[in-house]
């Protein structure tokens, strides 16, 4: 009687957690398709239904809006969301500091110092870079160097300092050079170079290509996959490095998979959409609240709808409806995520985690 | 005669320390030799600073020693991969476990991490070794509790949950009963008892805790400031090893009762009269007060005769010609300290 007693309790926490990834599941296309109803010219449902399922009869204009701008914005929309949350929930495991992300570590930036140093660098030659499929490659190659190179520093010092607050610091110091780098790039580069720069780091969901979404698309398809292979390591991460190694985890290699994982992830979001902030910190925190666990075989897809679902409605807010105004997408996810961010301060430093 | 059985871990001549530059090393401790056999509780036991946490974590692999073997199973224990170390010693340290949203069936379930397969999937086997091991410590019906959310004994009785079920010959902890109460403490020590010899493991735990180290555990490696000793925990005290323990003017070790104790300057000298466990108490309250317990015989003039009286409580307090009734040891030690 007890044993199966306890079986029951003990399936409660999964198949809560499988409820909230179906409902999820159901939700992301939904906004997606109201994703692709905004913009500054009016579509109706149907017009857009008819463009999927039935383009010869559509309206070619109507056709033409949405096969080149609002499906690859909203796909955009989804893959960032997803992949910078699946960056920040692994960045929050192994550092096991609940305001650890893409964005506050400095790897974001540390990608648009590669960004930076490609554009800058290479001068008029290159001036091409953001159409060329194999432009998009150098640029993407180029944030992930970037990204990597921080991120290196960054567990180069963790294995040194034990305190993970001083750890924080640190990343946040790093970003804070690294943007100083970025500056200087931009004092010493001329007026065209500076131009197609300034427009990459305003850059939005929007400005995202079909051709560059073919590179986006399999980069992150690959980044979130080996997150997948790593969600064991991951589990093991929540201990303590000291706990995994004498659980039997390889932890050189267990790192180097989520340090490669969260490069291409934050890496080639950064390389396209520009530094998008705060969804990385807040959203495997909704996760796991909605879950009620910590295992990462379910936080991990969690985590991936949760954050295409918020940068959907970031997306759906930046377009403010009824308008013809689009503001920057960076704006929106900061103004939606920071309350989050702080209710995790508040909430944790009551329980005494921070 | 000499009864051996395996010795599941061996340490010869081993040096601990950290590795301060390249070449140079900051040696904690040298000339460490102890042993254990299969199914032996070991408690680790020494000062602050003496090197306790570097041992264990010598011990458990995490860092190299200086020089000297570290066995364990008859292979060093740098000579392990991982791996293969997570089949035979698990480890639980000192740190508090404060993670979010993990229940103890999911911490303990982690112990089954070199068991399963790369996606961690427990078969139904896996699921019921985690059963048996929350059973083992003792928290059935917590399965599904938040380990934020339990007290810090369950927690470090969960943390147990997860060495057993990661199925390992030899359990090392670091310190395991610091930050909890006396029945806590009791519980786990006992638990770690009852885990070596019932199920024959190899169990090393450091700490402060003098007597339930005494009373519980088969070995003590007792690390003195000079030397490192092993034996029964009575061995080393009819030796006289735990007098070394602590040397310092204010303390010392009480060889009857098995603990440290304060020392305190006698001043002055006092009889008592009396019966019952009374007379133990009062002892103490005097000679905390500066009072040297003597025979009534070997009185002299100045001497201070405490009588208790049958109508218990009550003291009788004899000094100089003059008599004074108490009816606490509160009353009378603050009568004795204004004389």
């Amino acid at each position: 009687m007890i044993v199966s007693d306890k079986s029951v309790n003990m399936t409660i926490n999964s198949t809560r957690g499988y409820k909230v990834l179906i409902i999820l599941s159901l939700t992301v296309p939904l906004f997606f398709l109201l994703d692709l109803l905004v913009g500054s010219y009016s579509i109706s449902v149907r017009e857009i239904l008819k463009t999927i399922f039935n383009p010869e009869n559509a309206d070619s204009q109507i056709v033409m809006i949405i096969n080149q701008f609002r499906i690859p914005k909203a796909v955009t929309a989804i893959l960032a969301g997803s992949a910078l949350s699946v960056a920040g929930l692994q960045m929050q495991t192994v550092f096991r500091n609940p305001l650890a992300g893409p964005y506050i570590l400095g790897i974001s930036s540390g990608a648009s110092l590669g960004v930076a140093l490609l554009v800058l660098g290479t001068g008029g030659l290159l001036g091409g870079v953001f159409v060329s499929v194999a432009g998009s490659w150098g640029i993407v190659s180029a944030a992930w160097l970037g990204s990597g190179l921080v991120l290196m520093v960054i567990f180069i010092i963790s294995a040194r300092i034990k305190d993970i607050m001083t750890i924080l610091i640190l990343g946040i110091l790093i970003s804070s050079a690294i943007s100083s780098v970025v500056n200087i790039l931009q004092y010493f580069s001329n007026e065209s170079m500076l131009k197609s720069f300034v427009v990459w780091t305003m850059g939005s969901l929007g400005s995202v290509t079909n051709i560059q979404l073919s590179v986006l698309f399999p980069s992150v398809m690959i980044g979130i996959l080996i997150a997948l292979l790593s969600s064991k390591f991951l589990d093991a991460f929540l201990l303590g490095e000291n706990y995994a190694r004498s659980m039997g985890m390889n932890i050189m290699f267990a790192r180097m998979m989520v340090f490669l994982s969260t490069c291409i992830l934050a890496g080639s979001i950064t390389a396209f959409c520009g530094p998008i902030g705060f969804i990385g910190i807040a959203v495997p925190h909704i996760a796991r609240m909605l879950l009620q666990t910590a295992k990462h075989s379910l936080l991990i897809p969690a985590t991936i709808l949760i954050g295409a679902l918020m940068m959907l409605v970031s997306d759906i807010f930046s377009q403010l409806p009824g308008s013809n105004i689009t503001l920057p997408v960076n704006s929106v996810t900061a103004l939606l995520g920071i309350p989050i961010v702080i209710w995790i301060i508040i909430r944790n430093k009551k329980s005494g985690l921070i | 005669m000499i009864w051996q059985g395996e010795k599941i871990i061996e340490l010869t001549e081993v040096s601990i320390g950290y590795k301060e530059r390249a070449s140079s090393f900051n040696v904690v401790k040298s000339g460490i030799s102890v042993y254990a056999l299969k199914g032996e509780l070991v408690a680790v036991i020494g000062g602050n600073g003496v090197g306790k946490s570097t041992l264990l974590k010598t011990l458990a692999g995490f860092q190299q020693p200086v020089s000297g073997a570290v066995m364990v199973r008859g292979e060093k224990v740098n000579a392990y991969r991982e791996k293969e170390l997570a089949l035979i010693m698990s480890f639980v340290s000192t740190e508090i476990i404060r993670v979010p949203n993990l229940s103890v069936f999911n911490l303990v379930s982690l112990g089954r991490f070199p068991h399963t397969n790369w996606f961690g999937k427990l078969q139904d086997s896996d699921r019921q070794i985690v059963e048996e091991a929350i059973e083992s410590v003792g928290l059935q019906g917590y399965e599904n509790r938040m380990i934020n959310c339990i007290s810090d004994g369950e927690r470090q009785k969960a943390m147990i949950a997860r060495t057993l079920a990661q199925d390992t010959d030899v359990i090392v902890l670091d310190e395991p009963t610091a930050f909890l109460d006396m029945s806590n403490k009791y519980e786990i020590v006992h638990i770690l008892h009852k885990l070596a010899h019932e199920k024959g493991k190899t169990i090393v735990f450091s700490t402060h805790d003098l007597t339930t180290a005494i009373s519980e555990s088969d070995r003590v490696w007792l690390m003195l400031k000079e030397s490192v000793e092993q034996g029964a925990p009575e061995d080393l005290i009819l030796s006289g090893y735990f007098t070394k323990l602590f040397q310092s003017d204010h303390l010392f070790f009480d060889q009857e009762k098995g603990d440290f104790r304060i020392r305190k300057t006698m001043k002055r000298k006092a009889a008592i009269h009396g019966m019952g466990f009374a007379v133990d108490w009062t002892i103490r309250a005097l000679e905390r007060n500066g009072y040297e317990v003597v025979h009534p015989a070997n009185g002299s003039s100045d001497i201070v005769f405490v009588t208790i009286d049958v109508d218990y409580p009550e003291w009788t307090l004899t000094c100089l010609e003059r008599t004074a009734k108490f009816n606490s040891l509160l009353s009378l030690c603050r009568f004795l300290n204004e004389l």
